[in-house]
């Protein structure tokens, strides 16, 4: 999971491979702060994978790439 | 993960944020007075349910995500202090658990050149027209995190 430059240079960074998911910084910013708000709560319990597919849901992160199994 | 699990863990998160930089077996136990002995079957249990990383091979932690406990191309700053985050979700997800403002400094994955992002008030106010990419679909990010 890797910042870039611009899309010029996501591309020469694939290289030919498949292409993952391209998010902008602030919808990155926006995943992250949802994902990790609760991470040092006192009374933190691992989460499910479908509550961690209901925040990626929620946040427009849908299909088969998002698909937590 | 049992309730000695999850004390283990909060003292690893904790430690983490007070230290920037992760904590050993001993200071964990010292901190709980628990035998390191139990501290790292502890570390193995939560290592297995994915709640915290080890470098392979070894009961040393590697990543406590969002916190890195290795140095990576990804340092933040929040509130005076510094961190280093496994990847750019863990980068910008290190503000999101301090519930701070804060600072990115890493570099473009294909050109190594620094770049640098500032969240203020939740938001990405410097470093916006900057991109994120993720290579490896969801269902297979546990097979090999590092790569991930």
């Amino acid at each position: 999971m890797v910042f870039l430059r611009s899309e010029e240079h996501l591309e020469r960074w694939l290289a030919g491979r498949e292409p993952g998911a391209t998010l902008t910084a602030e919808d990155m910013n926006r995943l992250a702060r949802r994902w990790w708000w609760t991470r040092l709560d006192q009374d933190w319990v691992p989460r499910s994978a479908e509550e961690g597919q209901a925040i990626l849901g929620e946040l427009g992160l849908t299909g088969d790439f998002w698909a937590l199994r | 993960m049992d309730e000695l699990d999850l004390r283990v863990r909060r003292c690893v998160y904790g430690r983490f944020v007070a230290l920037g930089r992760a904590p050993t077996a001993a200071e964990v136990g010292a901190e709980l007075g628990l035998a390191v002995g139990e501290v790292e079957d502890s570390f193995r249990s939560l290592h297995d349910a994915h709640a915290l990383v080890l470098r392979a091979g070894t009961i040393e932690l590697l990543m406590a995500n969002p916190f890195a406990a290795a140095e990576t191309p990804h340092r933040v700053e929040c509130e005076g202090r510094s961190w280093f985050g496994n990847c750019c979700w863990d980068a910008l997800g290190i503000p999101g658990a301090l519930h701070a403002d804060g600072r990115v400094e890493s570099e473009c994955a294909c050109c190594g050149e620094p770049l640098a992002l500032e969240v203020r008030e939740g938001r990405v106010a410097e470093g916006a027209e900057l991109l994120t990419h993720i290579l490896v679909p969801a269902r297979r990010w546990w097979d090999d995190i590092v790569f991930t």
